[in-house]
């Protein structure tokens, strides 16, 4: 037997499985983008899909993605300061939040900033919950899903964390009052606040912080809570002004912390849970995405991973390879859900679905690796975050330069 | 598939222990019955009858774009693979030898090898697979490969089987040749090329003979290799029509329709698939259709090669109103009539 080498053989192909590519659009030469998705039927019926950005100097962006081969940008705006951040956010009707974090601590503005995005083109402040301090760097992560209640991952000015790293925690801001959001409940890892026991650090030492702080109307009783270094923790949260921890699984040590998203899948009883890989040429791999089996919820066991290609075909091709965000059927109108695929970036290992119909064999079904974006310092794409909208429409977006993708899912 | 009234992730008990409506009892239900697998094009046909012509042409048209070809040649020429190399994305070439018996594991090895290029990004992307086998290939062993090799079965799926054959030899050839008319009556797809020098009544005769050995597959007519690209990679139907007679051969081959109006349970269709599998395995051909299952939402498509099943899949929709199940079987001296008794027997019995 013999083999025909192709003249087209290199190493780092794209690809392309699945997948039907339909536009890319670089955002007006702003394609960084954080890890905030959501999508609007605006009232005059345009389908609009809101964009947080990795990091300044911009802090939104809206993209018409009515049709989805030709997105438009419809509005991008910029954060007050270079120091700021705002990489995430969260759509609720015409509600908008979205979260500031602050390079160091002391620094302001940092915190969490309502918008009425009625008019897309024109998105009004309602109102700003200040979470700045001596020891804070403000608000990472948030999730607003029903309009009411904004769960976030933030620092704030009467919390001393134990270690710097520390700082934010879980807070949960009654926003039904949009003009006046109010802090009703937090809950932090023993040991992060300082006068208590600390943790021990981990080898990459990421901290003891909150992360995703998933929240489903099928079980409102319950904060699906992500605490990087911290492993994982399944919170009652039916007193949201006394949360309380119920379960907590993590994979470190051994593996290298950063867990980073819950999504549970009520009715199969399973657990969706992601790794965050941090580190460049893959060195905290594996990073993973893992299936644990929720039947008890106070015994949450690990049952199998999503299947990644081979690291050292990853490693070197630049940035980060591992994984990242899912998207996490959020329960609102315009959020596509499936208990049987798991869909998840993996920064340059692309954009990649799962079956999950039998859990102890995830499968992949699917995969997006496009070329390398223009202009993006990583030398490979680095695909971020990932959301589906109900018509199946799926938007992911890079890191660096590549701004946003649409797509069709072909399995 | 066993006896049990169980199958494929049913059997693994995940509907008991995570369950989901949004799943069927084989699993997740899809759009289509190759899901997520990659497309497998087989081409046969005997010697010169147009089969690398064809494929050449096919892989020129935007439709042939990202066809990673395989070609397994008989004689150490390898000319049929010099033609279609320059032009494929990617050309992986058999050995010396019939793909039927000689280098059946050699294309499981290439298979596999492509798969594993494609993830680590050194193999160009590619989005099917044209396998074209030498001229005396019988494509049975090669249906069964994609059968019994559970790696391959569960990245790859036959879409369909083209059989190219030559309308001024042709006939001849079907005469002479038991691998000719295997090829004809195995098809999905029968592409009749150099009708243009053909006589007339040589052409028609041939299309006649052709209907007879295989009344189910469409018959394409190619002149230098020129057809409707799309139509050569098209999935092969699972919906020949119940019209179809049974038809027999002098080999002792024959194919007919099952069909059924109402709903089946799914025991009665494995069980009388097990029984015949046991008995009479190496005269299952090829059985492949729609089967309307109690219980389930769309259609589940059934496939077996002799003694091997592949796991049943279920669909999402019907394709059109007829909730009739049809399942082709293409068989060596079993007669419809006993099939269906055999089905109306368990029927009874479960």
């Amino acid at each position: 037997m013999s083999t025909a080498t192709s003249p087209l053989n290199k190493s780092a192909e794209p690809t392309t499985w699945n997948f039907m590519l339909l536009a890319q659009n670089d955002l007006g030469g702003f394609g960084g983008m954080g890890e905030g998705m959501s999508v609007q039927i605006a009232k005059d019926g345009r389908r609009i899909i809101w964009l947080a950005h990795e990091s300044a100097p911009k802090n939104f962006t809206a993209v018409d993605v009515s049709d989805p081969r030709q997105p438009k940008v419809v509005v991008q705006t910029d954060l007050p300061k270079p120091y700021m951040r705002s990489n995430s956010l969260e759509l609720s009707g015409d509600i908008m939040a979205v979260a500031y974090q602050t390079q160091k601590v002391n620094q302001q503005p940092a915190g969490l900033e309502l918008f009425d995005v009625s008019v897309p083109e024109k998105p009004r402040s309602i109102s700003f919950f200040d979470c700045s301090g001596a020891t804070s760097r403000g608000v990472h992560q948030l999730w607003f899903c029903d309009g009411e209640y904004v769960h976030m991952a933030s620092g704030a000015p009467d919390f001393v964390p134990s270690h710097p790293l520390d700082d934010q925690f879980y807070r949960c801001i009654d926003a039904r009052n949009p003009s006046k959001p109010v802090e009703i409940g937090r809950w932090w890892m023993p040991g992060t606040k300082k006068g208590e026991t600390p943790l021990p650090r981990h080898k990459l030492d990421k901290g003891y912080r909150a992360h995703n702080t998933n929240v489903y109307k099928q079980r409102g009783d319950r904060l699906y809570l992500c605490y990087i270094d911290g492993g994982m923790f399944v919170m009652d949260i039916a007193d949201k002004t006394k949360p309380k921890p119920i379960s907590h699984w993590t994979n470190s040590p051994p593996y290298t912390g950063f867990m980073h998203t819950a999504v549970p899948l009520f009715e199969r009883n399973l657990l969706i849970v992601t790794d965050e890989s941090t580190e460049n040429k893959a060195e905290d791999w594996p990073k993973l995405v893992w299936l644990l089996d929720a039947r008890d919820e106070k015994n949450l066991v690990s049952i199998s991973t999503c299947p990644l290609p081979p690291v050292d075909a990853y490693a070197n091709r630049g940035g980060r390879f591992g994984a990242h965000n899912i998207h996490e059927n959020p329960p609102v109108p315009t959020a596509w859900q499936s208990d049987q695929i798991v869909i998840g970036t993996f920064f340059n290992g692309g954009l990649r679905a799962y079956d999950i119909s039998n859990p102890y064999q995830p499968k992949e079904v699917a995969t997006f690796v496009p070329p390398p974006p223009k202009g993006t310092p990583a030398g490979a794409v680095q695909l971020n975050d990932v959301f589906v909208d109900e018509r199946g429409i799926v938007y992911t977006v890079d890191r660096h330069t590549g701004g946003l993708y649409t797509l069709e899912m072909d399995f | 598939m066993d006896g049990r009234d169980k199958s494929g992730h049913d059997e693994q008990g995940m509907n008991e222990l995570f369950p989901s409506p949004a799943a069927g009892r084989f699993g997740r239900r899809l759009k289509r019955e190759r899901g997520a697998r990659v497309p497998v094009i087989v081409i046969t046909g005997f010697l010169g009858a147009g089969k690398t012509t064809l494929l050449k042409r096919f892989l020129d048209t935007p439709e042939g774009k990202g066809t990673a070809v395989v070609v397994n040649e008989f004689g150490a020429t390898g000319i049929d693979d010099v033609l279609v190399r320059a032009s494929a994305d990617e050309t992986v070439l058999l050995g010396n030898g019939c793909l039927c018996c000689i280098t059946r594991t050699d294309l499981q090895q290439a298979l596999r090898r492509m798969v594993v290029e494609r993830e680590r990004g050194e193999l160009p992307d590619f989005r099917r697979v044209a396998i074209e086998t030498s001229g005396l290939a019988d494509p049975s062993p090669i249906l069964q490969t994609f059968a019994t090799d559970r790696a391959l079965s569960g990245v790859f799926h036959v879409e369909a089987v083209v059989t190219v054959i030559d309308a001024v030899t042709g006939g001849d050839t079907l005469q002479w040749s038991v691998e000719a008319r295997k090829q004809a009556i195995l098809a999905d797809r029968l592409i009749v090329t150099k009708t243009d020098i053909a006589g007339e009544s040589a052409h028609t005769a041939l299309t006649s003979r052709l209907r007879a050995l295989n009344p189910g597959a469409e018959i394409l007519e190619a002149v230098s290799g020129e057809i409707d690209p799309g139509r050569l990679i098209e999935p092969a139907s699972n919906q020949r029509n119940s019209f179809v007679a049974e038809a027999s051969h002098s080999d002792g081959i024959g194919s007919f329709v099952l069909t059924e109006e109402t709903p089946m349970p799914w025991a009665v269709f494995a069980r009388s698939m097990d029984v015949l599998m046991q008995l009479r395995g190496p005269d299952l051909l090829r059985v492949k259709g729609f089967l309307n299952v109690e219980g389930c939402n769309g259609p589940v498509v059934v496939q077996f090669v002799q003694h091997l099943a592949h796991p049943p899949v279920e669909l999402e929709n019907w394709p059109d109103d007829n909730r009739q199940s049809r399942v082709v079987f293409i068989t060596r001296n079993i007669a419809e009539q006993q099939v269906r008794a055999l089905v109306q027997a368990v029927r009874a019995l479960v």
